[in-house]
């Protein structure tokens, strides 16, 4: 277990001194501080009598503060999902190609540490990056709101944590490929693809409707069944941000879906691994 | 005495997608003793990496036995007491010297302080530790990649190329440590290209070529394992007709014991006294060049 820590903590340190996370948590940071500082909001009984950004007025009337929050929180959770999984596809996308690499995969490998180790804790260092990112951006966002009009609401980091689940499965991807095809720009490509895939299984049975019945419609159908609905996850977390109501139900399964998806991936991953000559 | 590693009959074939199949170790049967500095030589695509590889459990043989400091090399505990240093060492570049040893300690299961990361960078010549790696020379990498293998005095130490990109002082400073290490009682198998310092620190030598051992046996015997003799005779005499060459040696005689004795008879039937016949020794590039032209 240390040895997996170990190896998820050093992918941690790497990508500390990189440029790509460095831009991340600094445009996060950037943004945040712009916020805190531009943004006025006079807040009476848990309304907005007043608010300003950059000095012009945001409202007419009093708001209520939490719809304000909903909306921001809504917004700010789609932003985090899209853009969030986008960035790390493409971010993240040399981990496994680096960590593969000849000259340092046999290395590891003759350093006393089982392959599966090397697999999880590349897969863990590189979800605890996203979560620290997330945690980052909401948290902070959540803070500040927090502090400026005095209402908390943490549903924001609830909402990101959704969207989350959703960047695992893509990063299983992303991983699982680099051990049939060992590649950055194939592995960035492929959670790109994902995502947008993700999106579209979202609709899969409004698009299969719209499909001329046949060999084409069920062949769509059967393709888009195992990937995980994205676009759908993608509002669920806006929606948890929000504070919407939602079906219990319905969210159990498209996080059960993601897991499942993702466990099945690295399965595949590990048995490739274990079985690779370097 | 007792083997550190011994292979039987190991063969590794590499299976092409589309290709034909690469066949890299032929029944290949080596051990090495505790204590050895043992040098693998041959040209390339000989197979000497596969085979270092399939020592240390990177690569799965096709068949054969492979026993590695009394186990199985797939067993991470036996490779707890393995230090490797790999031809082209890729670093992680973001990582500074010092992390990265850190790294490979807690990967080994140590547990190391500061002070002995130190005086360990200080041992390979590294007094950079803080930078990053990535800002490092050819000569530096190696010098890390070094010290890692050396991290918790490994029985056994597998280097290929250790002084690949290092310069003519630092390759000295790199056979000092490795017959340091040697004296500590580490078994070192070295794969070098560089014959001249395999021949300064290995007492053992093995030729491969095509998967197979074209030669083994201590580094006396392999310069010695010879088909050419220098041999004194009493006096100025000429010795053309019997067989032996003239060089500036002296006379000498190339072929195997049978034709030099049979020489020698025909010498001394010429009226000829021998006073001295000695094995001509070799160096390591005559011993792979001959070997490999001549075969098993």
């Amino acid at each position: 277990m240390r040895q997996l820590v170990r190896v998820a903590f050093d992918l941690l340190l790497e990508a500390a001194r990189r440029k790509w996370f460095l831009a991340l948590f600094g445009g996060i940071t950037l943004v945040l501080l712009l916020l805190g500082f531009s943004l006025q909001l006079d807040v009476v009984d848990g309304a907005i009598a007043g608010s300003k950004l950059f000095g012009s007025l945001l409202f007419d009337d009093i708001v209520s503060a939490n719809h304000v929050m909903a909306g921001l929180y809504k917004v700010t959770a789609y932003v985090s999902f899209y853009g969030g999984a986008f960035f790390l596809a493409i971010a993240c996308s040399d981990f496994a190609p680096e960590l593969l690499a000849p000259g340092r995969i046999e290395h590891l490998l003759s350093l006393p540490i089982s392959r599966w180790q090397l697999l999880f804790g590349t897969y863990l260092g590189v979800i605890t990056l996203a979560a620290l990112g997330v945690l980052y951006g909401a948290g902070g966002l959540t803070l500040l709101l927090g502090i400026k009009t005095g209402v908390w609401n943490f549903k924001l980091l609830l909402g990101s944590g959704v969207g989350w689940v959703g960047f695992c499965a893509l990063y299983a991807v992303m991983l699982t490929s680099n051990f049939f095809v060992r590649s950055a720009a194939l592995s960035g490509a492929l959670g790109v693809a994902t995502l947008i895939l993700g999106v579209v299984a979202s609709f899969r049975e409004s698009i299969a409707v719209a499909m001329e019945a046949g060999l084409g419609r069920e062949l769509f159908s059967w393709a888009m069944l195992p990937i995980p609905r994205l676009g759908t996850l993608a509002t669920v977390s806006a929606r948890l941000a929000a504070a919407e109501p939602l079906e219990g139900e319905m969210v159990t399964r498209l996080l059960a879906g993601c897991f499942i998806f993702s466990a099945a991936l690295l399965s595949v991953a590990a048995w490739r691994f274990e079985r690779k000559d370097f | 005495m007792t083997s550190v590693l011994a292979v039987s009959q190991l063969v590794k074939t590499y299976k092409g997608l589309f290709g034909p199949e690469q066949r890299a170790l032929r029944g290949l049967t080596l051990s090495v003793p505790q204590g050895a500095a043992f040098g693998l030589i041959g040209p390339n695509g000989a197979g000497k990496t596969t085979f270092i590889k399939v020592l240390l459990g990177v690569v799965r043989p096709t068949s054969g036995e492979v026993t590695v400091l009394g186990g199985d090399p797939q067993d991470t505990a036996v490779r707890a007491r393995i230090g490797y240093l790999p031809e082209r060492m890729h670093l992680p570049a973001a990582l500074r010297g010092r992390d990265f040893l850190r790294s490979v300690s807690t990967l080994k299961g140590l547990t190391v302080s500061d002070a002995q990361l130190t005086s360990l960078l200080e041992r390979v010549g590294l007094r950079t530790g803080d930078q990053r790696v990535g800002t490092f020379s050819k000569g530096m990498r190696q010098r890390l990649g070094l010290a890692a293998a050396m991290l918790g005095e490994p029985e056994l130490l597998i280097l290929d190329e250790p002084t690949d990109g290092i310069d003519p002082v630092g390759r000295v400073e790199v056979r000092a440590l490795l017959l340091e290490e040697k004296k500590r009682g580490a078994t070192i198998l070295l794969n070098s290209h560089l014959l001249t310092e395999t021949e300064r620190i290995c007492d053992r030598i093995g030729v491969l070529d095509h998967g197979q051992l074209k030669l083994e046996g201590t580094l006396d015997d392999v310069r010695k394992a010879a088909s050419s003799w220098a041999v004194r005779f009493e006096g100025e005499v000429s010795a053309e007709a019997a067989g032996f060459a003239r060089s500036d040696a002296g006379w000498t005689f190339e072929g195997d014991v049978v034709g030099l004795n049979e020489a020698i008879d025909a010498a001394r039937a010429a009226g000829l006294r021998v006073v001295s016949i000695t094995p001509r020794t070799r160096d390591l590039e005559a011993v792979l060049t001959e070997s490999l032209r001549t075969g098993p």
